[in-house]
């Protein structure tokens, strides 16, 4: 007999006197609301002893937020804190341990999915009842069935798994003052190889944009799929990753701009790369610009730095983007409003996972608000940033928007003043609305009639027959996107 | 040099500067007004320049709108209010899993019989979608005003006559046209008699068939004006198919003479005598196919008028269940030109004789609460399923406690099954979400959780909106 046959029976309420016998070893102290499972299910669950070991340091309380369970007691789910910027959105349905987690790993259940179901086995964080998150539902009207989930009795096991050895906590070893010495050493070393690599691939990258200007933009237009393939390749060895990625979704973006503005386009994108070029060459220890040039810092590196700034406050949900790049990755990237009065105004949470992976799960929905604590990407113009903590989901915190924080003329301006190569602003803007030029095309105008910007897209539906209170868009330059908006019809989502 | 003149200077320059970078030139001579910034060396000259252009350019230079730009006017509000912002997920949801438009359009149906409109940025309906509910006229009009790039809405506040007809778009107009049917059948028709001709064949026909409302002898010398002199045939077939509801059918010809050769009238019984039509099986598959033709041609009067019969006793003597493609030919005959009376009685007889595809056939044209009786019938007598009983009720139906009916009980055993998948009878329980009343969902949902589906389980999303949302709708 298994835990989701009992669990069955029991949601059903048709446990009969004479099977209590057969059910009763099964049935975990922590029995109750119908369902639950106990650590032995968990271990059965893991694919192998370091998954376990993974789940058992997943277990803790301050790994966990937006933690709940169906009132039911079937569904249990949960937000995990992985390496990326954004949470994992953990969730199981506890009659037949059927579960889904966001994280891109190919172990199934993955480490997360264990560590929630540790969690609720052993009780050591309350699981309320709550309304089941939209995520959870979505999840439940895919699954394909209970043989699409292992039951705990007939899992089959891939190996030796021990739930006691899974619990011992490694001391950590400690080091001889030689070795440390000598690690450190070798990372400066490799550090200032990195550096020498970055700076020949950025004189290459001067003398690849003076051969553009001297072959003519023309040329370089036509054919610059080809040519920042090939440009980008060279940054790859040079270890400026982020440049290379940056070059390599250059030609799309010249393209999705009108035939006659791309020499003007070019020279704009060739113009920040020097610029960009030029900032690594003057500072190449700055962390803004590192990131923009070669890689990020890790998220433990973020964390542990005392300078970056950490903001405690109500968040909405502006939007999330997902895009495949040229480079085989998938970028997921998160806008976030902060509504309160000051600081940050914006917050970009940006994850990376590789396209083979497949479909991710949204990690938050849009228009949704909590209360949670960000730390920031030290930067002079603080956006990407990491989730540190968040509470549970709010539904109305602060009503409104706050207003803009400064004119849309500066708005435009002067994040370039701190980052000239910046290529995307986050823009608040004021009271306006979506108005149309004779060839269809939409264009955002502010209220006063002083400001009018193109908008990328077809602005359809309500986002084009209301007044829009606010506007939340990012500004590239030559096209608006909006994200998302307030009106007196409530908040527009850029899809609506 | 004042800002604004550097500005514009550089402005002046930038022309220069990118001609010659398109075609593969030095640009740095043409940029004297940065001659120090720019230095000696040649190439680096090259790389600031196009540093300074690319700011300059990506900053000052920016698209302008032009003079012209054109704002749409608000979407209005409608005259039912919009779902609260608690249930619109809910709504989104459904609507996300209707695969067709004909099953969204059932909720959207359903959300109108209820007494609410959906929320703009959940659905909206487009200019031409006929089937969206009447309330939804405004939104179907600021669609086609959206479309055609106008920016001003057409005045329809005032009541629809001739003279402003062309004031209103058309959904508005066809909702003010239904409205004065229902109001003054005379001045409806009037105002179709002074407007008609000025349409073009689809409007026509579809202004036409707003006259099936509280159709009478008043509108037969209309209708055959227009069977006389209306350019369209689809048009005058409608007309023709109105006056033969209102007994105006063709003269009995050779035609109807040779459909009802195939069939003929016996009496039976002893003491109460009645009549019961008998079939004459064809003998050959062209026998078969002319009587088909003959049936798809035939109108009930003519028909019924050939055996001998009024309307209503054809009805009540035709032997139902016993030759498929005679009754499809027979409900065809009355669900198009057949007066109320005619479809009640007709369903009724079909409903007795266990014909539930014929019921269905006839459902579109019976009133709301006719079409929730004979679903209850279906259910509890007959064993329709949900989908079945939903596509007989419509969606203006509150059925009570259809979940006790033995397609009910069917599906709990069912879902109660060890092998039960998530996925199973997803459309049986979005139907049963459709038909119940409010109170009957609410129930249902016990039920239904009490049978082992979480509560949170997708299936129930439908019963669960039906459950929440307030049924302020007229009742039929």
């Amino acid at each position: 007999m298994t835990i989701s046959a009992c669990s069955r029976w029991a949601a059903r309420g048709d446990i009969e006197l004479s099977s209590l016998a057969d059910i009763l070893p099964i049935l975990d102290s922590n029995w109750e609301a119908g369902v639950a499972i106990d650590l032995k299910a968990v271990e059965q669950l893991a694919t192998d002893q370091s998954s376990l070991k993974a789940a058992a340091g997943l277990a803790k309380p301050t790994k966990w937020s937006g933690v709940g369970g169906s009132p039911d007691g079937a569904l249990i789910w949960g937000e995990c804190a992985g390496s990326g910027a954004n949470p994992y959105r953990v969730m199981a349905d506890l009659r037949d341990l059927g579960n889904k987690c966001t994280c891109p790993s190919r172990k199934f259940p993955c480490k997360h999915v264990l560590g929630l179901l540790w969690l609720n086995a052993e009780s050591i964080v309350p699981f309320a009842p709550a309304d089941t998150p939209a995520w959870v539902s979505d999840w439940l009207g895919r699954r394909r069935g209970p043989s699409a989930a292992k039951p705990a009795g007939a899992a089959a096991p891939s190996g030796e798994k021990d739930l006691r050895a899974a619990r011992v906590v490694e001391p950590e070893a400690t080091e001889d003052p030689k070795d440390a010495a000598r690690r450190e050493a070798q990372a400066a070393k490799r550090n200032e190889e990195t550096e020498r690599a970055i700076l020949d691939a950025l004189d290459a990258l001067e003398q690849w944009i003076g051969d553009q200007l001297r072959l003519g933009l023309s040329g370089f237009i036509d054919d610059a799929t080809a040519r920042c393939r090939r440009i980008a390749a060279r940054l790859v060895d040079g270890k400026a990753t982020a440049l290379a990625s940056r070059i390599d979704e250059l030609p799309a973006r010249l393209l999705a701009l009108a035939a006659g503005d791309r020499p003007r386009g070019a020279v704009v994108e060739l113009g920040k790369l020097v610029l960009l070029a030029r900032a690594f060459r003057a500072a190449p220890r700055d962390s803004a610009i590192r990131r923009s040039v070669a890689t990020s810092e890790t998220r433990e590196t973020v964390l542990a730095d005392p300078s970056a700034p950490r903001i405690d406050t109500q968040w909405e949900v502006l939007a999330e983007q997902v895009q495949t790049r040229r480079d085989g990755l998938v970028s997921q990237t998160t806008w976030l409003l902060s509504l309160a009065a000051s600081g940050p105004r914006f917050a970009m949470l940006l994850d990376f996972f590789p396209a083979s992976a497949g479909r991710r799960g949204s990690v938050f929905t849009p228009g949704e608000r909590f209360q949670g604590e960000l730390v920031f990407y030290p930067s002079q113009q603080p956006l990407r940033a990491l989730l540190v903590r968040r509470d549970a989901a709010q539904a109305t915190l602060t009503p409104e928007w706050p207003a803009p924080d400064q004119t849309l003329s500066n708005a435009l301006t002067q994040p370039l003043l701190a980052e000239p190569w910046a290529i995307e602003i986050p823009l608040l803007l004021p009271q306006g609305r979506i108005a149309r030029d004779d060839a269809g095309g939409a264009w955002w105008r502010a209220a006063d009639g002083a400001a009018a910007l193109p908008v990328a897209g077809k602005a359809e539906g309500l986002l084009s027959g209301t007044e829009l209170t606010r506007t939340a868009a990012i500004w590239s330059g030559n096209r608006l996107t909006i994200l998302a908006a307030q009106s007196p019809w409530g908040r527009i989502g850029s899809h609506d | 040099m004042t800002e604004t003149a550097s500005a514009e200077a550089i402005f002046e320059t930038m022309g220069a500067i990118l001609t010659r970078w398109t075609m593969g030139s030095t640009a740095a001579s043409a940029a004297s007004i940065w001659r120090v910034e720019l230095g000696d060396d040649p190439v680096e000259a090259e790389l600031r320049l196009l540093a300074l252009s690319g700011q300059f350019l990506g900053t000052i230079v920016t698209g302008e709108p032009p003079s012209t730009l054109r704002v749409l006017p608000d979407i209005p509000t409608l005259a039912l209010p919009t779902v609260s912002a608690a249930l619109r997920p809910l709504v989104r949801r459904i609507l996300a899993a209707s695969k067709d438009a004909a099953s969204k359009a059932d909720v959207i149906h359903f959300l109108a019989a209820r007494g609410w409109t959906t929320h703009p940025a959940d659905w909206m309906p487009d200019a031409s979608d006929e089937d969206a509910p009447d309330i939804y006229a405004a939104w179907r009009d600021w669609a086609a005003l959206a479309a055609a790039g106008e920016t001003t809405p057409r005045q329809n506040g005032d009541q629809l006559t001739a003279d402003n007809w062309d004031d209103f778009w058309p959904a508005a107009r066809k909702a003010a046209l239904i409205e004065l049917r229902r109001r003054d059948p005379s001045a409806a028709r009037a105002l179709l008699e002074a407007r008609l001709g000025s349409e073009n064949a689809d409007a026509r026909l579809r202004l036409l068939t707003l006259l099936s409302e509280r159709l009478s002898g008043d509108d037969v010398a209309f209708l055959e004006n227009l069977v006389t002199n209306d350019r369209a045939p689809k048009v005058k077939a409608m007309a023709t198919s109105m006056l033969a509801r209102l007994g105006h059918g063709p003269a009995v010809g050779e035609d109807i003479a040779e459909l009802a050769a195939f069939f003929s009238v016996k009496t039976k019984g002893l003491l109460r005598r009645s009549r019961v039509i008998d079939f004459e099986t064809p003998k050959t598959p062209a026998q078969w196919q002319r009587r088909k033709v003959l049936l798809e041609g035939a109108d009930l009067t003519s028909f019924s008028g050939a055996l001998g019969l009024a309307p209503q006793d054809l009805i009540a003597a035709w032997d139902w269940n016993v030759d498929p493609a005679a009754d499809a030919g027979l409900i065809k005959m009355i669900v198009e030109p057949g007066t109320n009376a005619q479809l009640a009685q007709a369903a009724g007889v079909v409903s007795e004789h266990d014909a539930t595809g014929l019921i269905v056939a006839l459902a579109a044209r019976l009133a709301p609460a006719e079409r929730a009786r004979f679903a209850a019938v279906g259910l509890h007598t007959h064993g329709f399923r949900f989908e079945m009983a939903q596509a007989v009720a419509g969606v203006a139906a509150r059925l009570d406690d259809p979940l006790s009916a033995p397609s009910g009980a069917k599906l709990l055993t069912a879902l109660r099954r060890d092998d039960a998948k998530p996925s199973d009878h997803v459309a049986e329980l979005h139907a049963l979400g459709l038909i119940a009343s409010r109170d009957s969902a609410r129930r249902s949902l016990e039920q239904l959780t009490g049978a082992g589906l979480l509560q949170a389980d997708p299936r129930l999303d439908m019963l669960r909106l039906n459950a929440a949302l307030d049924d302020q709708g007229e009742k039929p």
